[in-house]
């Protein structure tokens, strides 16, 4: 037997966290709905209500502030993939974001959304943990903060705090100097569902050794994280094509040394090897093997 | 619940269900069956209608979402002497129409398309339709009509 | 033949209008006063008893209005053609993950869900079988036991070689052979030998309207259906057959717009109509019934998997010598058009070559998984997606270049099918593969790219396929069309077809037919929905019959109208008809006078005289011998090439195909627009079953049932695409047409997947090369492989996990 539910449009996110709080009736927070609807189409509603936050004023900004960019959760993927100031500043964020679905879905998805429902192929959550990005969450208790790999911690599974709602992400502008890089590998060269992604950062000091490095793979392990294994591998370097071998050949087996070996493996570990070299001679200026 | 929305450039108010989706609002309750149902996840592009200047798959969304916004469905692109425009008239010209089923999403796809990039590559095009699934006619006859009516709108002679 | 005015001209489609308004309405968009809401149950497990099912707490669901079991048909709505082994709501077993059981019809959606719930069903489980191989074991879980064969059966093959013997033997369904002397004996003596395994998936139709039905009971106790199929006359006798009414009483009526088919809406659509019939006779409502994506692929049928194994020699100078083919369909739960896609693939599996020896053998077998049919194509896609990769293979072996190799051994005017017959006219099949080389700058790419760098990452390669694929149902049976053209109200002439245009534009081509063989312009003639009370029957829409047996049939009866025309135009004049001259529209007499059709229009109205003509036509009779394997198939072939330009990453098995050159010879073009939308829209199915398309059953279940996961191309997917074509004309073609609609996928596939291998080096002898086949060489899903290690093959489960 199908689900009913009921609906409520709200402005602010107190007006969400209030409805959210209200007890005996299980409310979800519904912006884009390219997640949700679908849901419901499969599996029924698991819900008594929808609050509809995808007007909410105060979260629908993108703001630049002194040393961080503001990205309101319900900004859309075509806004983040069409705004200047991303494409300049985060162009891992935009290309992430504009890899999703089709014009249809980037125009309704938000980024609050997909870090959300923390699908295991959420393309802006291994671009935001790279970035560094802190979730800003209104609760009923007040503000809190958690960083975005922390918020998410598996696959559909978040610490989100009961009845709290994300207001907007805090990414920290990236030090000059800094090249970044977003790469989705799908099925399709459109609307594909990512068999693999990875999102890198990195920035080379005066005498060209390698000061910082980021690499996050994406639709790969439960949590999405930082591999180590593979920034280790080149920081404090200078970048060789030896060495960014030898970090993509680390980022796989980190990745097995994390998962497991899955009946995925096979096909993750040689793809996510090319594609953590591909990013790392992107990011550290290595001319591309052809 | 009631829903207050311009829909094809007039004033229309809904009684519907809170958990009915804009797709079946839209076929079900206002008989435009123009918008048409081929998945019900968003992969299709069958349902695809225009929202405050933007396409999006009405499948979903909730009817309720459109309150106080603007809706255009294939039912509201027409010429003006109420036959097609020129994009419709374009698709007709170029071939890109077999059974007729993605049609509509189509040209919705395509009308906002245009707007965003007046001259777009063919490229631009794919791109713009790719969330628009077609099986009869491998989509190339479908480029070829949105090219030709950008081509036109700039002033070439075709 | 004199200069053609319509035929092959550039034309509109005649419907497109309302398409690009929205305004046509499709069987989803009817809607009737009254109206209930109709859902089936299926099952929900891939093989078991039905211990127990109740609708009765379905009626006390608030609502709720009818619900209906096989019980409420005759002989338990048994049905299906030619094995009788289905049932429109199941009887007594349920054989497929999706299987339908029992329908309800309800004031809402809500209502006949919450009577679905209600509904009491108990299945024993039974062991499954998912694998052609597992099925023809001894111990293997049998499908059909009700259909063994009983020992008082003379053999039907003996009293009369064209029956296609179809008798369950365990899970075996039938065997489809070609014979052409000892090819074994032969491959012994060929220097160049290629002996491998291959295998192709289930793919799914993916029609963007799924099925539908709207059926409406009439006063006199019968019924109405609304229902976009491939033939309202066999829905009309299923129907007359399993509700136990007479025709007079089941009246079929296709909706003017049906969204696509590609083969896909016969069975599972002649029982949607069945439910909603049976439903709408139960209730005394019009009852409508639309299956959800996730049902429709569910409850469908879909192409065949098959393996292969293929044994092709030649000698050490690329003449190609013998061939044994052995193929295993998989025919799934029920028969459906196995047998016929068998019998096609037999036929087309050793490709368009000359052979000295050759056997095929395509068994068809009962599995588990899901059920499958007809699919454009019809079996020829299966088995040359595959015959083209051993050709290939074998090409490669002889160290000749893959054109040469196919222009040296390829089906010639005048030579010898393997299995007898001989091409008497048109076959353009080297006029095919030589304009699609120039076209695509074969011999530079194939040299470029093979010189690139080993260590290159980015590889390009330039892969070629070409076909050959028999014109209509050939000695499947009987193959004629009833036309009818006449006169309407608005002074246009009706073109009446029993054939269903769901999107192909058949409507188009019997118009322009029609205008060509009258002298008029085309806005004279219109198109009539196709209903079983005004139609001829026609035999089902299939095999890319209607250009040739409707267009036929359009002509013939357009011919008939032309002379009533004439003739009363003549009256009119008071001449003689053969005095008289046309001119468009116009009728001159030799004294000078003129009349124009309106005139000769108004005129046989005052006169009484009734302007319509009906014309039946058949293909030329053909002869088979399923016992013998030898015959003539098919009275002629569409013959075509094509050569796509791919590009694969190597480190992540990923393919772009680049560019497509499509060269088909089709006979005439009547439909010029059409013609080549059918081409690339054919080449895109066959780029999706090439890269992507798999419907992934797993033990039964069928796991990918939406676009999310069961992914078809779309526009970003698709490469630019030249088509041309090479028009050898057929001497009994409508204005020397053969058809167009299916042959277009069949080379794609294999012509990408050579491309891949000349890009890679690693041959992909399963599809689709996906991410994983491409870059590990099997796809990690896959639970058994074949695994050929120096000529010996094993079946070896794979790990999963």
């Amino acid at each position: 037997m199908e689900r009913r539910y009921g609906y409520e449009r709200v402005d602010t996110c107190e007006e969400a966290v209030t409805l959210l709080s209200e007890g005996g009736m299980e409310s979800r927070l519904l912006a884009g709905g390219t997640d949700l609807l679908v849901e419901v189409h499969k599996d029924g509603a698991s819900w008594d209500r929808l609050i509809d936050v995808s007007r909410v004023a105060a979260i629908r900004n993108i703001t630049e502030e002194v040393g961080a960019i503001i990205v309101g959760a319900a900004v859309t993927h075509t806004e983040i993939a069409s705004s200047d100031l991303i494409r300049e500043q985060l162009p891992a964020l935009a290309e992430a974001s504009a890899s999703i679905g089709s014009p249809q879905i980037r125009n309704r998805g938000t980024v609050g959304g997909n870090i959300a429902n923390a699908a295991a192929c959420a393309d802006t959550l291994p671009a935001l943990v790279c970035l560094g990005a802190v979730a800003r969450i209104v609760t009923p208790e007040g503000e809190t903060e958690i960083g975005v790999g922390d918020l998410v911690t598996g696959v559909n599974r978040t610490t989100m705090p009961a009845a709290g709602i994300i207001r907007d992400f805090r990414i920290p502008k990236p030090a000059d100097g800094t090249e970044m890089a977003f790469v989705k590998l799908g099925r399709r060269q459109a609307q594909s569902i990512s068999r693999l992604s990875l999102a890198c950062m990195g920035r080379l000091d005066a005498e060209g050794k390698v000061a910082d490095l980021r690499v996050t793979p994406g639709a790969c392990t439960s949590q999405t994280q930082r591999f180590d294994a593979a920034e280790t591998i080149l920081l404090g370097q200078t970048p060789t094509e030896e060495l960014v071998q030898k970090a993509g050949a680390a980022a796989a087996a980190q990745m097995v040394e994390i998962a497991g070996r899955r009946w995925s493996t096979a096909y993750k570990e040689p793809a996510l090897t090319a594609l953590v070299e591909r990013g790392l001679r992107q990011v550290l200026g290595i001319a591309e093997v052809k | 619940m009631q829903i207050q929305f311009t829909l094809n450039g007039q004033a229309t108010t809904v009684d519907a269900p809170a958990d009915m989706t804009l797709l079946k609002m839209l076929r079900e309750e206002l008989d435009l069956t123009g918008t048409k149902c081929g998945c019900e996840i968003g992969e299709c592009g069958a349902c695809s209608i225009i929202l405050d200047g933007e396409v999006v798959n009405s499948c979903l969304m909730l009817a309720a979402q459109v309150d106080g916004r603007e809706v255009i469905t294939i039912e509201g692109i027409r010429g003006e002497d109420g036959g097609p425009n020129d994009l419709q008239e374009a698709f007709i010209e170029a071939g890109a129409v077999q059974c007729g089923f993605c049609t509509p999403g189509m040209i919705v796809a395509a009308t906002v398309l245009l707007e965003k990039h007046g001259y777009p590559t063919r490229e631009q095009i794919a791109e713009g339709i790719s969330g628009n699934l077609c099986r009869c006619t491998g989509y190339q006859q479908i480029i070829d009509a949105v090219e030709l009516t950008a081509r036109r709108r700039a002033g070439e002679e075709i | 033949m004199s200069e053609l005015k319509t035929v092959g001209k550039p034309t509109l489609r005649m419907d497109a209008l309302e398409k690009v308004l929205g305004t046509a309405r499709f069987t989803h968009d009817l809607k009737a006063p009254g109206m209930l809401v109709a859902k089936v149950l299926r099952s929900p497990v891939p093989h078991g008893e039905i211990v127990k099912l109740d609708v009765a707490p379905a009626l006390e669901v608030p609502g709720v209005v009818a619900a209906i079991t096989s019980e409420d048909y005759v002989d338990h709505s048994n049905w299906g053609f030619p094995v009788k082994d289905d049932y429109m709501l199941a009887y007594e077993r349920v054989r497929y993950v999706g299987d339908p059981i029992a329908a309800v019809a309800a004031e809402s959606e809500e209502a006949a869900q919450a009577g679905i719930d209600a509904i009491v069903l108990e299945i024993k489980e039974l062991p499954g079988v998912y694998n052609v191989h597992e099925a023809l074991e001894e111990d293997a879980p049998l499908l059909h036991p009700e259909l063994a064969a009983s020992e008082n059966e003379e053999t039907d093959a003996e009293a009369d070689p064209q029956y296609i013997e179809v008798q369950a033997q365990g899970n075996l369904s039938e065997t489809l052979i070609v014979r052409q002397g000892d090819p074994v004996a032969a491959l012994e003596k060929c220097e160049m030998v290629v002996d491998q395994h291959y295998s192709v998936a289930h793919q799914e139709h993916a029609y963007l309207e799924t099925e539908a039905a709207l059926a409406t009971p009439t006063p006199d106790g019968g019924v109405i259906v609304y229902l976009g199929d491939q033939s309202p006359f066999i829905t009309q006798s299923n129907l007359t057959m399993t509700l136990g009414l007479p025709a007079d009483k089941v009246r079929v009526v296709q909706p003017k717009y049906i969204g696509g088919s590609f083969g896909g809406k016969s069975d599972n659509m002649y029982e949607t109509g069945g439910q909603a019939a049976m439903l709408a006779l139960r209730s005394g409502r019009p009852v409508k019934l639309v299956l959800n994506r996730e049902e429709s692929m569910l409850g469908s049928y879909k192409r065949d998997a098959m393996t292969m194994h293929y044994r092709l020699g030649a000698d050490a100078d690329g003449t190609l010598k013998a061939a044994k083919i052995d193929c295993w369909s998989d025919s799934g739960a029920y028969a459906s058009m196995t047998p016929f896609t068998g019998w096609r693939a037999s036929i087309h599996a050793m490709g368009p070559y000359r052979y000295d020896a050759c056997d095929v053998d395509v068994r068809g077998v009962y599995t588990n998984n899901g059920y499958s049919g007809a699919f454009r194509g019809f079996g020829s896609p299966e088995v040359q997606a595959v015959s083209e990769q051993a050709v290939d293979e074998l090409a490669e072996k002889c160290g000749i270049d893959p054109m040469d190799f196919r222009l040296k051994n390829c089906i010639r005017l005048g030579d010898t099918f393997p299995y007898g017959q001989k091409l008497e006219e048109s076959a353009g099949l080297d006029a095919c593969l030589e304009r699609v080389r120039e076209l695509s700058d074969w011999d530079k790419k194939r040299a470029e790219y093979a010189a690139q760098p080993a260590d290159a990452e980015i590889r390009r390669g330039i892969g070629v396929g070409c076909f050959f694929h028999g014109c209509s149902q050939g000695a499947e049976g009987a193959d004629n069309a009833t036309h009818i053209i006449r006169l309407g109200a608005n002074n246009r002439f009706e073109v009446i077809s029993g054939l269903t245009d769901y999107g192909q534009g058949s409507r188009t081509v019997f118009c322009l037919i029609a205008a060509e063989a009258m002298g008029l312009p085309l806005e004279r003639f219109e198109w009539i929905q196709n209903d079983t009370d005004v139609s001829k029957d026609c035999g089902p829409t299939v095999a890319s019959r209607s250009t040739m047996l409707g267009g036929n049939a359009t002509r013939v009866a357009a011919e008939r109208l032309r002379e009533q025309i004439r003739q009363t135009a003549a009256l009119l004049l008071r001449c003689e008809e053969d005095q008289l001259t046309q001119e468009d529209e116009e009728f001159k007499a030799p004294d000078g006078n003129s009349v124009t059709l309106d005139d000769v229009i108004s005129y046989s109205r005052t006169l009484n005289i009734p302007m319509s003509a009906t014309a039946y036509w058949e293909m030329p009779h053909i002869h088979w011998s399923f016992s013998e394997g030898r015959g003539t198939p098919y009275v002629a072939y569409h013959f075509g090439a094509q050569v796509a330009d791919v590009e694969v990453d190597t480190r992540t098995g990923k393919t772009k195909v680049l560019q497509i050159w499509a060269v088909h010879d089709v006979g005439r073009v009547v439909f010029p627009e059409g013609a080549v939308g059918q081409i690339i829209g054919g080449i895109a199915q066959g780029l999706g079953y090439g890269l992507l398309e798999r419907v992934d059953f797993q033990e039964g279940q069928l796991t990918n049932p939406n676009f999310d996961t069961y992914l078809i191309p779309t526009a970003a997917d698709m490469p630019p695409v030249t088509v041309e074509f090479v028009e050898d004309l057929l001497s009994f073609g409508p204005y020397g047409a053969k058809n167009v609609a299916e042959p277009s996928m069949v080379p794609t596939t294999p012509a990408i997947l050579n491309g891949i291998y000349q890009a890679t080096g690693e041959r992909v002898r399963h599809t689709p090369a996906n991410l994983e086949r491409v870059l590990l060489g099997r796809d990690l899903k896959d639970s058994v492989v074949t695994v050929c290690r120096d000529g010996i093959c094993e079946r070896a489960r794979c790990d999963i996990g």
